[in-house]
């Protein structure tokens, strides 16, 4: 091998070994990234209450003003910043804490939700989802926000119905069944409304907070809603409804075996004759009776009541 | 008699070139020096990207930026019931962001194109430079041209903070100014590693959009654990790990209320800031290595 020959060899071997040391060195970072991501993850100190609930700069007006004509995208923005605000706040109440319902989030100190939401609708007062999805959240972090929202939906769009909707259930939820029954009448009046709106400002005007309206609510709710997060809610709210139901009818049976033998039942095979009697109620294979997410009812107060297993899907509250 | 009319850029080549020939008398140097003077030859690089980065008007956004704080702590108290010295803080950290942002990415992306478009890298390289050399060099360069522009406009808020009585505040944002000037070097080695295969148009395009991802990491994270399938959130997490997390380096908002990242955080911050930057330099010289200049 001549000199020239043996040069350029070393030159390739200098160039192979250059290019190994590279690919182990990207390597070797990758692998240290990897480390030092998980060690800065676990490491990161909590954000203050001051920084995370940092007011927002600019008011819905003002971002409509300078968001020339972006304002629908600034808007899906906004939605989706709102949509991410909460699902943190309950990601991280859920780490420590049981699961919340969506319409029971007053826990979480929602304070920038409303204008968060406001923003949204100012940019783009079509956004129809972000009105009802105020009107099932807002309402337990402060109603006034929730009703402020929905008339401003409202005087945006008068043609909505469903924005009468969202607004009679925020005041039949508080309990305002008058308002809440005029309400649903405004809104059965505007053509094209779904004919069960007069019917529920009938209903809501004559039983008020009675479980029937409230089944029929929920389940006009899950009916309309495009949003999977408020039809989830329904269904879980009507879910609760057939359980109390339920859990009627097995403290009749219970009452009947307590006078006829004096004692609580010991165990639900005690009363299994009687329960599967019953009309509407399912049972498993050891004869407890199932609440409608299938999982058994638990005897309690030494088997004299009944009421749903911790494990179950059912709302408790 | 007139002199030849030779451009900025032209002169900055000519005295690069000069001053490696001084910087490497030997063509064949013996082993043991070669440590030394890669080094050398780096930090000759790095000093002549600086002196290009001036001769460029790069610093000259300082006066935009000194001029508009100037004017904005002037009248800022007046419309912000008594906020003035916080949103100073998030004005002038923000805009020295993307200042830096703006440097990193334009500036960051024409430091190898230049070369190569003005035939300079054939004069670079018939010394004996490694084209490792060269990319290191060139980022340092940048970096140091950051590190310039970020301390002066850093001077400049602290400044403008005194002014409003903002005095506490004056000095606890410098944290935040390393972190920004962190998630610079980042990107700069981010254009530097695009602009090693690409052109500059889309070098800073794609710099750009992972510097928008880079922001969006904590969501990334979030997203892939709230993934119903394995293969997805596998596929998030990994885009987790493998993007910069530059949301690590966001400090503007807690510095407006005079929070302070605490040490480990920060000396985590620059370790992850060099090892990123490292791991992209070394695939941008891995790539330019094979790149043929004929």
């Amino acid at each position: 091998m001549n000199k020239e020959d043996k040069n350029l060899s070393e030159a390739h071997s200098s160039r192979r070994r250059s290019t190994v040391a590279l690919i182990l060195l990207i390597v070797v970072g990758m692998i240290a990234v990897y480390g030092l991501s998980r060690w800065m993850d676990e490491h990161r100190p909590q954000a203050s209450a001051a920084v995370e609930e940092e007011r927002l700069y600019l008011t819905g007006q003002a971002a409509r003003r300078v968001s020339l004509s972006f304002n629908g995208l600034i808007a899906d923005w906004y939605w989706m910043r709102a949509l991410q605000y909460v699902g943190r706040k309950v990601l991280k109440h859920e780490t420590t804490n049981a699961k919340v319902q969506l319409d029971d989030l007053g826990s979480l100190d929602l304070r920038l939700l409303y204008p968060l939401l406001d923003t949204t609708t100012t940019l783009d007062p079509q956004f129809m989802a972000a009105y009802e999805y105020g009107a099932v959240v807002l309402p337990e972090i402060n109603v006034d926000d929730a009703i402020r929202l929905l008339q401003k939906g409202i005087n945006a769009n008068p043609s909505a119905w469903r924005l009468y909707h969202h607004l009679g259930y925020i005041y039949w939820q508080r309990g305002d069944y008058q308002r809440a029954g005029e309400i649903y009448q405004e809104g059965a009046r505007i053509p094209g409304a779904a004919p069960w709106m007069g019917v529920m400002s009938a209903r809501i005007m004559t039983e008020g907070g009675s479980r029937a309206t409230a089944r029929e609510m929920y389940g006009r709710m899950y009916e309309q809603s495009d949003d999977e997060q408020v039809k989830r809610m329904a269904a879980l709210r009507l879910m609760q409804l057939d359980s109390l139901d339920e859990r009627e009818l097995i403290r009749k049976v219970l009452n009947e075996y307590q006078s006829r033998t004096s004692r609580c039942a010991s165990a639900w095979k005690d009363v299994f004759g009687a329960l599967r009697a019953v009309q509407g109620l399912r049972l498993d294979q050891t004869g407890a009776p199932l609440d409608p997410s299938d999982t058994p009812y638990v005897l309690v107060k030494g088997g004299c009541d009944v009421d749903l297993s911790g494990r179950s899907q059912v709302p408790y509250k | 008699m007139s002199e030849p009319v030779v451009s900025a850029n032209e002169r900055a080549a000519a005295q690069e070139q000069a001053t490696l020939e001084h910087a490497t008398p030997e063509r064949i140097a013996p082993a043991r020096d070669v440590r030394g003077s890669h080094l050398g030859r780096m930090l000759t690089i790095a000093r002549n990207a600086f002196r290009e980065a001036v001769r460029d008007r790069v610093l000259y956004n300082l006066v935009l930026f000194v001029l508009g704080l100037t004017v904005v702590s002037i009248f800022v108290g007046e419309l912000s019931a008594g906020q003035e010295a916080k949103i100073i803080v998030d004005l002038g950290l923000s805009a020295m962001l993307l200042f830096g942002t703006f440097i990193a990415i334009f500036v960051g992306v024409g430091l190898v194109y230049k070369e190569i478009e003005r035939r300079t890298v054939y004069a670079i390289f018939s010394k004996p430079v490694g084209r490792g050399e060269f990319l290191v060099g060139k980022y340092l360069g940048l970096c140091l041209t950051l590190a310039l522009n970020v301390a002066v406009m850093g001077l400049g808020i602290s400044l403008a903070l005194l002014y409003v009585g903002g005095g506490s505040l004056a000095l606890s944002i410098w944290p935040a100014v390393l972190l920004i000037f962190m998630e610079l070097m980042i990107l700069t080695a981010v254009a530097l590693l695009f602009s090693s295969f690409s052109t500059p148009a889309l070098s800073a395009l794609l710099t750009f959009f992972i510097f928008i991802i880079g922001h969006f990491s904590a969501d990334l994270r979030s997203f892939s654990a709230s993934m119903g399938t394995q293969s997805s959130r596998f596929f998030f997490g990994a885009l987790y790990y493998l993007l910069p997390n530059l949301s690590n380096y966001s400090f503007i908002t807690p510095a407006a209320y005079g929070q302070t990242p605490d040490a480990r955080m920060l000396l985590g911050s620059l370790a992850y800031a060099v090892v990123y930057s490292a791991v992209l330099l070394s695939a941008a010289t891995l790539i330019f290595n094979r790149r043929n200049f004929k």
